[in-house]
């Protein structure tokens, strides 16, 4: 079976290897961290890369503090629900993004802070993150005995609010970093919907790039890989640090 | 002054009766136990009282005070759970201070409060352990001393030993008794175990479907079964059918000694009990004859199965130093005549004990 890994090694370092060359080749100039070093001074990156974290940074508050307490309803009052639930959250991996995109501009109504700024990707937004958030929340709740808890926790006096933030999310640290990590790489990929309501992202930035300058394009690709890949990591450590 | 009072609670539950009834009253400082078996409504009686569940009639008073309408959160009842309940992310310490963390209490009052609990447990150096660094026994001290935290107005138990081990569980038991003594706070106990009720018991309810078949002291259920589900659950007992016979029972064509048959018109026919403890083995030719069927070693005491011509089994448990008998022997068992219990055969006897 050793051998398998080099094949293996090669079709995921290559596409890597090949844009981190890319990235770096500077024409006649050779090699070097040109291309970087214009991504670096050019606003519109900062920009595009400012609004895909914040978009991150709302998608993760909204998603969170809609889910947690409706799976949280969901499997202390009306387990016989989870089917339900189960089939709902996977509607988003199902639905093609374009006809969400279709359905969603067609309740393009509200105050004009939400609709007519980014903000409004929001809502999309965390229902791409929806299948991943719900699992994690779900997965991490069903391992705690969570009508023993709030039964405990109400006997002592706690009222709902105090036992969510005291009892429930403590206990759900790994579930709720997981999620919120998923979701984070989830919207700074995200293209159809900002290209469609035409708002600069950081991946509509790419893709804009990537027809200006190829080795740019690469770069920020590359830099794109990271940050997902920090986040996988970050996953992943918090998870071995729960279960410790 | 009672401290608790149930009044007549019911509770449905999709169109059937789980509890019908059912009335209880706890002195103060008094430790009542729930005795019954699996799905007569022990557990449900507790949770009208702690409040995660409304009854569908009836009151719940705590010291005179109408609860029926009060949210679990504001009883301050202390409460164990038969289930691991202490809360995983605090250690032992956080978990005894909870209560009071959530009432506004002082850091170091708190602190102080939580380490006094933990040390009447005796977790007094596990006080920085975490729940999966504990035993499961000590899990249960910890909630122990979480519930007592507070100041309880009332001490909640639901099977809190069930998951235990024997051993355990028997030392458990008593110290939360001694505990319970201790602090002066009256104890609802729920348990499907007749010696961990009887044992540590002021009182005893024992629960036959969603009533209380019979409220008394533990030597008085033991001893004095008013009802055939009491008689049949508590112990072990022999039963046969009987006629009565002028201060004497007719059992099998013989006529034995029986006081409580006085209370009785001859010719009527009941059911007569018998514990193993009060069978003596004597001659044949001295008691009712049968033959030893086994013989079981219980360590101090012996336990014989004997059967009877035409009446059925008895049990006779004697003290092991006393027990010369084998398997196959012929032998005559008699008893004191005070020590057989006749109920009729349909419905309860008059009660007789308040
Ligand atoms: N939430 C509920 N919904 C429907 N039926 C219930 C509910 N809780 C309890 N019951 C029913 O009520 C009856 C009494 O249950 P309860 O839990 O009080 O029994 P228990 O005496 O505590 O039994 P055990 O010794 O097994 O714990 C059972 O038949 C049970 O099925
Ligand atoms: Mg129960």
């Amino acid at each position: 079976m050793k051998w398998l890994w080099a094949p293996l090694g090669a079709y995921f370092a290559l596409p890597l290897v090949a844009t981190a060359v890319m990235s770096l080749w500077q024409g006649r100039q050779g090699y070097g961290f040109h291309a970087y070093a214009e991504l670096i001074h050019t606003p519109e990156m900062w920009n595009s890369l400012l609004l895909s974290a914040r978009l991150a940074f709302e998608t993760i508050v909204a998603g969170l503090a809609i889910l947690v307490p409706a799976v949280f309803w969901m499997n202390l009052r009306v387990p016989r629900l989870r089917p339900v639930f189960d089939f709902v959250s996977v509607l988003p991996l199902v639905v093609p993004a374009i006809s969400l995109v279709a359905g969603i501009t067609a309740i393009y109504t509200g105050p004009d802070w939400f609709v007519g700024t980014a903000n409004f990707l929001v809502v999309p937004y965390v229902l791409l993150a929806l299948p991943y958030t719900y699992r994690a929340l779900d997965v991490g709740m069903r391992a705690l005995d969570l009508r023993t808890l709030t039964e405990a926790a109400q006997s002592l006096g706690a009222s709902w609010p105090t036992m969510i933030l005291r009892v429930l999310v403590p206990n759900l640290i790994t579930a709720l970093l997981g999620a919120a990590l998923l979701t984070m790489t989830i919207v700074i990929g995200e293209f159809t919907f900002a290209s469609i309501l035409l708002f600069n992202t950081f991946a509509v930035y790419i893709n804009h790039i990537g027809s200006t300058s190829a080795t740019r394009a690469a770069a920020l690709s590359l830099l794109a890989f990271l940050i997902t890949w920090l986040a996988m990591l970050g996953v992943a450590l918090g998870g071995r640090r729960a279960a410790r | 002054m009672s401290s608790l009072e149930a009044v007549s609670l019911h509770k449905v539950y999709g169109g059937r009766t789980v509890l019908a009834d059912v009335s209880l009253s706890l002195g103060e400082g008094e430790f009542v136990s729930l005795l019954g078996p699996s799905g007569c409504g022990k557990t449900t009686l507790l949770r009208l009282v702690a409040g995660f569940e409304r009854p569908d009639g009836g009151r719940v008073l705590l010291d005179g005070r109408d609860i029926t309408g009060v949210p679990a959160a504001k009883r301050n009842l202390g409460m164990v759970f038969q289930a691991y309940s202490l809360f995983p992310n605090m250690t032992a310490e956080e978990n005894v201070g909870f209560g009071l963390r959530v009432r506004g209490e002082a850091t170091e009052a708190r602190r102080k409060r939580a380490r006094e609990m933990l040390e009447l447990v005796g977790l007094g150096e596990h006080m920085h352990k975490y729940p999966h660094q504990l035993s499961g026994g000590q899990q249960q001290r910890v909630a122990l001393g979480r519930a007592l935290a507070i100041r309880p107005a009332l001490l909640l138990l639901d099977e809190p030993l069930s998951a235990l081990d024997a051993r355990v569980r028997v030392q458990l038991r008593d110290e939360i008794r001694r505990i319970q003594r201790e602090i002066g706070v009256a104890a609802l106990f729920v348990t499907h175990d007749q010696e961990e009720a009887l044992s540590i018991s002021d009182r005893v309810a024992v629960m036959e479907r969603g009533r209380i078949a019979q409220l008394g002291e533990p030597a008085a259920i033991y001893e004095e079964p008013t009802s055939l589900f009491v008689a049949r659950f508590v112990g072990q007992m022999a039963e046969f059918d009987a006629e009565i016979d002028a201060g004497c029972v007719r059992i099998a064509g013989h006529t034995l000694p029986a006081a409580r048959a006085a209370g009785h018109a001859p010719g009527e026919r009941v059911h007569f009990f018998l514990r193993p403890e009060h069978v003596r083995l004597v001659a044949p030719t001295d008691g009712l004859p049968g033959v030893v069927e086994s013989r079981t070693f219980n360590g101090p005491t012996t336990t014989f199965r004997i059967t009877l011509a035409g009446a059925g089994t008895v049990l006779a448990t004697v003290p092991t130093t006393e027990a010369r008998h084998t398997p196959g022997e012929t032998v005559g068992i008699t008893w004191d005549p005070a020590a057989p219990r006749i109920l009729k055969l349909d419905g309860p006897a008059p009660a007789q004990d308040a």
